[in-house]
């Protein structure tokens, strides 16, 4: 049955699909990097539709802030960030594309014709929710939840160490030797 | 069947194909840093309306949902450091100009 939320999730599912493949299909690296936060705000907007709003406040701001950091990327290391020149930057298009169609025809596949069984139709509000939530992070699964946490430092650790300059060999000894 | 899971599930795998073609068709690392971002963005929706519409008291679907928002925060992160490290040592992060990484 249509219902007001279906209409919703399609219109924003359209939108999310639709951004995706603005992604790549413009020249410009900006406008990749904006049409790819208009991609995940959609998907945002999908989960509030979908009344999981701490999940979806959660991914718009995260993927707001993410790809302001990608676009500013994408200014210092492209070679023409504007796409002025329609510099092309792609290869093998064929096989990719086959592959994303299969990927896409298969996963189809999978939601359209497997039976998933009952359809839960009510939801608990946001503040019980967010209260489980909060609940199960820190009761059942809060292994997993140190496990992120440990991860994330880890990876922060491991980038900054991979992108900070070396010192070049004199200046260290230099270094020390002032110690 | 719902015709919202159903939505959600297409969404889902639309965004799985066009992140599979942007991570095997881009020469740009970071571009293909954006296929993957699709990619998982397409494993967020499928989570979310799974737990929405099929298991709505199992609390453990969201907290799936955060683990894969982390997974994306951590491939940007650690991307972007290799990416810098490439730049500062080659001046490019196109991945054709990468081969010597092979041998």
């Amino acid at each position: 049955m249509i219902t007001g939320q279906s209409i919703f999730i399609g219109f924003f599912g359209v939108a999310a699909v639709w951004f995706g493949i603005v992604v790549f299909r413009t020249f410009s690296m900006v406008r990749s990097a904006i049409a790819l936060l208009f991609s995940q705000t959609a998907l945002g907007a999908m989960f509030l539709t979908m009344q999981a709003e701490f999940l979806g406040v959660l991914q718009i701001m995260m993927m707001a802030t993410e790809m302001s950091i990608m676009a500013f990327f994408m200014v210092m290391f492209m070679m023409d960030p504007g796409g002025m020149g329609k510099m092309e930057m792609t290869h093998q298009k064929r096989l990719s594309l086959i592959v994303g169609l299969v990927s896409f025809v298969g996963a189809v596949a999978i939601a359209v014709f497997i039976d998933w069984g009952p359809v839960a139709t009510t939801v608990a509000d946001t503040a019980q929710q967010t209260k489980a939530l909060g609940l199960e992070l820190l009761g059942r699964s809060m292994l997993v939840f140190e496990m992120a946490g440990v991860t994330i430092l880890t990876a922060m650790i491991a980038a900054t160490s991979v992108a900070i300059q070396p010192l070049p060999l004199s200046a260290i000894k230099h270094k020390k030797d002032r110690v | 069947m719902s015709v919202e899971l159903v939505w959600a599930l297409i969404t889902g795998a639309a965004l799985f194909g066009v992140g599979i073609y942007g991570a095997l068709s881009q020469t740009n690392l970071v571009m293909i840093m954006m296929g993957v971002e699709l990619i998982l963005a397409g494993a967020l929706i499928n989570l979310v309306a799974f737990w929405r519409y099929l298991h709505p008291d199992a609390m453990s679907g969201q907290m799936f949902v955060l683990i894969v928002m982390t997974v994306m925060a951590l491939e940007m992160a650690v991307g972007f450091g290799v990416a810098i490290a490439r730049f500062r040592s080659k001046g490019s992060v196109e991945m054709e100009e990468a081969a010597e990484l092979k041998e």
